[in-house]
């Protein structure tokens, strides 16, 4: 009788057991998928955009055809080439960049943007990089490359939110 | 008294296996719930912004606004200031062509303020087209003119926001 007793609640113990590890083992699922559902980022039409607007943009930096592009001036940057006006290009690169970025996503604790982040790189290695405001776990970002003479140049950008 | 004990473990054991069964439906159920959830969010914000995206990024590769080829290579999202004056001067028979209340260039850099109009252009900054006000989304667009530099034609392109207002 005492032994069929004693049998019965083990028999709960082990099922309350098997119950207890499946919920926290649940659970851990569910905190898991939540916190990585937080840090993931967007890809963000509005920052592509922006990417492809300031590209375009003409930089005080000339050569003896014309004032320089944006994306001229990475591959001048590259090369460590100097402006018309003995200026290095990736100075005048490095300012035009700081400007356009500081001007086109304005931050701070009262606006919906609280940092941003730039940087670019060609063929792996950084040329240019900088960050400022908040990095939080929300933000929308792109990612443009493009090649010129067998360098890859690549962008990338995020607004953190 | 030992079969009254007997069935009263069997309640016991019921209950524990109903408290369990409901846990687990209820923990599985949270995170479905969280799972579908969180992807509506997503998906609403990025439908929202891509129709957003869509209204504004037609508006500026329209022959209307776009810079073509008048900038060495066929540029997106680059807007013509020269045409986008011009079609301030014809504006009225446009009314209706877009579907849009209002449209508004707005350099951001370099940052001018002053309101372009025919006496001051191109030293101004905001290309008013439509005046209306209401819901609205903006990209960013490069807008580019031509500019005599002692005596001789650069691209001159600057950095500007296009906004485009709908529904006052």
């Amino acid at each position: 009788m005492l032994n069929k007793k004693k049998k019965a609640q083990e028999e709960i113990i082990g099922f309350a057991l098997i119950v207890i590890i499946v919920a926290i083992i649940l659970l851990f699922f569910l905190v898991f998928y939540l916190k990585s559902g937080e840090k993931e980022g967007v890809e963000s039409y509005e920052a592509d955009s922006f990417i492809q607007a300031s590209l375009q943009y003409t930089t005080e930096c000339r050569d003896y055809l014309e004032y320089l592009s944006v994306q001229k001036l990475i591959f001048e940057c590259n090369n460590n080439a100097l402006c018309l006006d003995d200026r290095e290009a990736c100075e005048v690169l490095n300012s035009t960049l700081r400007e356009i970025v500081d001007e086109s996503w304005l931050i701070g604790e009262d606006r919906p943007v609280k940092g941003y982040e730039l940087k670019i790189t060609a063929n792996q290695e950084e040329m240019l990089s900088f960050v400022e405001g908040n990095v939080t776990k929300n933000y929308k970002g792109t990612k443009q490359d493009f090649t010129q003479s067998g360098n890859s140049i690549e962008i990338f950008f995020r607004a953190y939110y | 008294m030992i079969k009254h004990k007997k069935g009263q473990m069997k309640i016991q054991q019921m209950v524990f296996l109903l408290v369990a069964v409901t846990i687990f439906f209820v923990l599985v159920g949270m995170f479905f719930v969280t799972v579908v959830f969180s992807g509506l969010r997503e998906s609403a914000a990025l439908l929202e912004e891509e129709n957003a995206l869509l209204l504004v990024s037609k508006l500026a590769n329209s022959p209307e606004f776009s810079c073509g080829n008048a900038f060495g290579s066929t540029k997106i999202n680059c807007i013509d200031s020269d045409k986008a004056m011009a079609l301030k001067n014809n504006i009225n028979k446009y009314s209706g062509f877009w579907g849009v209340d209002g449209i508004e260039i707005k350099k951001i850099y370099p940052e001018d303020e002053r309101i372009c109009t025919f006496e001051n252009y191109p030293d101004c900054g905001e290309i008013l087209l439509l005046s209306s006000r209401g819901t609205g989304v903006s990209n960013f667009v490069a807008l580019c003119k031509k500019e005599n530099i002692e005596g001789q034609i650069y691209d001159k392109c600057e950095l500007a926001r296009i906004s485009v207002y709908y529904g006052e």
